[in-house]
């Protein structure tokens, strides 16, 4: 298995050196590598805790075995990482990887169904493992995703996934992570997201009675919970599929941009009991100190985005700096596929309009996995979490970082990107003279 | 002179803006002092200062005297590089951009509008000018209008004066796809590439007649003073016009075929595509791209967005570069404008393009395919004064624009600007006085 040869950036990548190879052959799964694996001398950045200079990781069995100095293992792959920095994978709050691929091919893109209220549907079980997506957004460092359905008031049920494995039930870090729920919109500010559809003439009266469905369907669910728990009434499908909603234990990811559908989010954590995570929140800033005494977190929609109307040109740069200042947990997003591995830049923007860095790295690794009830699992390097990490020659805020070895649930992913693979060979091509 | 009516939402904000921004008739004289500067042409300087007259650079280095009297930023900490140049915008067009009616229509001209809100913003992430372009709808589409970011200017104020004429090309699936939902009977001519080919081939025939007709007709003339010339058509006209270089082409392109061809259509017909766009496979014809002396602007990361897409990789940048292709990276989007130096920063990250050939893709290039890099695109003595004044390097991530000037003038400053901070701290103030 000598694989000498596996780098993107030569230059860079001479620093890591394969220093000594198990004798048998490795056990291949999806198509990262088994460990174990021993990263050496890097710097590492916790999340959890402090910065650890010159420090060893061990990854055996897919989880992190040992974090020190001078760590002891036999019959390990050894990455000499001095110099280099060890970060946890980054977490993406919200995209479509593996339900949809090219957006312009209606086939290719299945992520909504007819009827505006589907909560039993479930993104996981629809995911194409071989999307090209996967393999191009691990390749910067972004090692577990949230993949949603879409369309609708309640499209389904979100998955977290790990991007490495042979099938959906490799890939499944929380199978069933969160009910999206996209909160229609009366009118008013905000602009994206949540029930577009029903804007203009008459827009506000339809949405109105989308959200009068919204709260009988979760009365509904209420009751029939009670009725069920009792043992009694008939099963439904759909209903039974809320259950984890209305108990407040799976959280409800509320599509919400607008104050005003903001709000409604918060309505559904006071009345109905549900565990609510507003997703979007172009206007979060308005009702800060209430989400915060909520303890309602903000999934942020992509910040590579512009203000709507006449809000400042810097609304959406600024406002996780400012809704961290007044005590909301946040996480950064995407959406959609293709952009999803430029996660971090969309951090950076925020950092450079005032979020504390330290801030926007928790809100890239460990803050969203715990909104997402995974944190057990994820989001920091801590032993006995899964080794969802990558090695990198700098901050992975920073556009001109190299992220050089990616680990996905302990395995090591091969430098197979269909980007990196069409730059190898078209880079090569005999210069024409 | 037609006067786009201002919007009422844009036009309280206008007149809101219009008090943080300087009139635009004032001071052109200003130095900024012990920076970092970013000339592009030549090196960086460390400590160094820019003096401004009349809208332009009068001298530039670590030996500056400023003149008595005059206007100084004090640059501490701040980097100052050429301001950024879009060479793919649609931003502030009034009405359409596209003349969707026919596939060739290279005689109609893009109508800017100096009230849109995207200019202030381009400003805040350090834009200076652009290239505001017919849309893809067209084989041949209509004339760009390069402006320069004067927010708070009248229509008049907005050209940039001194550029070429551009006109916008396309090809692929955006043209063959017009009309797409009707029968065959009622679409419009092409469908396919290779029908693109042939209608250029076609109309670029009809030119060369047009063109010979008023060639005999000159010629006749001086023979017969009763020679009657033929009948004047802009369409022809305009594509004499590129066929001449008068006009210069920036073509939107994706697929390594569809840029070949066209290379060979217009060689075929003696002249040269100047600039593709967008241009995602670039990096499979680059040797054949510079061979022919053609540049382009593209994209820095987009891809799998539509099937032409898909082979598009952020490395492309680097390789075009890299065989000698003179590379631009642009936005063609309200959004990409505001953060332009993000983008350019991935020439870096993939491919390891040198920092300033990185930084060169938003200031001095695009300059080059705008003709107007004897002008911009760098700092140097005698160049219009457009400067953008970063905090720090504009690639590292905690960096953000402070401070815009546009021929010398500053129309984007932070200190000045409304910011959603300040609008807290407002409401706040409000709130506190209305309680008392």
């Amino acid at each position: 298995m000598n694989r000498a040869a596996i780098r993107r950036i030569p230059a860079l990548v001479a620093a890591i050196t394969i220093t000594a190879v198990p004798g048998d052959a490795v056990a291949q799964a999806g198509n990262g590598e088994d460990g174990p694996f021993l990263i050496r001398g890097a710097t590492v950045v916790t999340v959890s805790g402090p910065r650890m200079a010159n420090t060893d990781v061990l990854i055996r069995d897919g989880m992190i075995a040992e974090i020190g100095q001078n760590v002891q293992a036999a019959g390990v792959l050894e990455f000499d990482a001095t110099g280099m920095f060890v970060y946890p994978g980054m977490m993406n709050g919200y995209t479509s990887i593996g339900l949809s691929d090219i957006g312009s091919v209606q086939t290719m893109n299945l992520t909504s169904e007819l009827g505006d209220f589907n909560p039993n549907n479930r993104a996981l079980v629809a995911l194409n493992v071989e999307t090209q997506m996967i393999p191009v957004t691990r390749a910067n460092g972004v090692t577990h995703v949230v993949t949603a359905p879409s369309g609708g008031v309640m499209p389904g049920q979100a998955a977290v996934i790990n991007l490495e494995g042979w099938t959906w039930e490799d890939l499944a870090v929380s199978p069933s992570a969160a009910f999206v729920i996209n909160y229609p919109s009366t009118g008013g500010g905000g602009g994206r997201g949540g029930f577009g559809g029903r804007g203009g003439a008459g827009g506000g009266e339809r949405a109105a009675e989308a959200i009068n469905e919204l709260k009988n369907l979760l009365r509904t669910a209420q009751a029939y919970d009670a009725m069920r728990s009792g043992e009694e009434g008939e099963f439904n499908l759909k209903l039974e599929s809320m259950r984890p909603l209305v108990r407040g234990e799976t959280l409800a990811l509320v599509s919400a941009n607008s104050r005003e559908q903001i709000e409604g989010a918060m309505m559904l954590a006071d009345s109905f009991g549900l565990k609510v995570a507003v997703l979007g929140g172009n206007e979060a800033w308005k009702v800060r100190n209430e989400l915060a005494r909520r303890n309602v977190p903000v999934v942020l929609g992509s910040i590579q985005s512009t203000p709507s109307g006449t809000a400042p040109y810097d609304a959406i740069y600024a406002q996780p700096g400012i809704l961290r200042r007044a005590g909301v947990k946040i996480a950064f997003s995407t959406g959609g596929t293709s952009s999803a591995r430029h996660l971090p830049y969309n951090a950076a923007l925020s950092v450079a309009y005032d979020l504390d860095p330290d801030d926007a790295l928790r809100a890239l690794t460990l803050w969203p996995a715990e909104i997402f009830g995974i944190a057990d699992q994820v989001g920091s390097i801590e032993v006995g979490k899964k080794a969802n990490l990558f090695i990198a020659d700098g901050d992975p805020l920073d556009v001109r970082t190299h992220m050089l070895e990616v680990f996905i649930d302990g395995k090591r992913i091969p430098h197979d990107d269909r980007h990196f693979q069409l730059y190898e060979k078209w880079n090569g091509r005999p210069v024409r003279r | 002179m037609r006067r786009a009516p201002l919007r009422s939402l844009l036009g309280s904000f206008a007149a809101g803006a219009a008090l943080l921004v300087p009139a635009l008739a004032g001071a052109q004289d200003i130095a900024i002092r012990n920076a970092t500067i970013q000339t592009i042409t030549n090196g960086v300087i460390e400590n160094g200062t820019i003096v401004v007259r009349d809208g332009r650079i009068a001298a530039i280095g670590q030996n500056v005297q400023i003149p008595a009297g005059m206007q100084v930023i004090d640059g501490e900490g701040m980097y100052v590089m050429p301001g950024m140049i879009d060479a793919h915008s649609h931003m502030a067009i009034e009405g359409g951009i596209n003349e969707g009616s026919e596939s060739v229509t290279p005689e109609v001209k893009i109508q800017p509008t100096p009230d849109d809100l995207t200019i202030y913003r381009a400003l805040a992430g350090g834009v200076t000018s652009a290239n505001l372009m017919h849309g893809s709808a067209n084989t041949i589409g209509g004339q760009s209008a390069i402006v320069k970011m004067r927010w708070g200017s009248t229509l008049d104020e907005m050209w940039f004066e001194g550029a070429e004429r551009i006109v916008k090309f396309a090809l692929g699936e955006n043209v063959t796809r017009a009309s797409s939902s009707q029968s065959d009977a009622d679409r419009r001519y092409p469908k396919s590439r290779m029908g693109v080919e042939q209608l250029l081939r076609w109309w670029f025939s009809e030119a060369q007649k047009y063109q010979a007709e008023w060639q005999a007709y000159e010629a006749n003339r001086r023979r017969d003073a009763n020679a009657l010339p033929p009948r004047e058509d802009l369409r022809l006209q305009a594509l004499v016009d590129i066929m001449n270089g008068e006009i210069k082409v920036h073509a939107h392109s994706y697929r390594a075929d569809e840029i070949l061809m066209l290379m060979r259509v217009a060689e075929d017909f003696d002249f040269r595509i100047h600039t593709f766009q967008h241009v995602l496979e670039g990096y499979k014809v680059a040797d054949e791209m510079a061979e022919h002396g053609a540049h382009a602007s593209t994209f820095a990361e987009m891809w799998g967005y539509k099937v032409e897409a898909n082979d598009a990789i952020p490395y492309n940048m680097a390789i075009m570069a890299d065989r000698g292709v003179v590379v631009s990276v642009n936005s063609d989007s309200g959004e990409r404008v505001r953060r332009l130096y993000q983008e350019a920063a991935m020439g870096m990250k993939y491919g390891d393009m040198a920092e300033v050939e990185a930084l060169k893709m938003v200031t001095l290039n695009p300059a080059i395919q705008l003709g107007v890099d004897d002008q911009v695109g760098s700092l140097e003595v005698g160049k219009e004064a457009d400067i953008t004044i970063f905090n720090g390097h504009p690639f590292a991530p905690a960096s953000r624009v402070q401070k815009t000037l546009v021929d010398g003038r500053v129309l984007f400053d932070r200190d000045q600007a409304m910011t959603l901070e300040k609008l807290i701290q407002r409401a706040v103030t409000t709130t506190t006085e209305d309680a008392s």
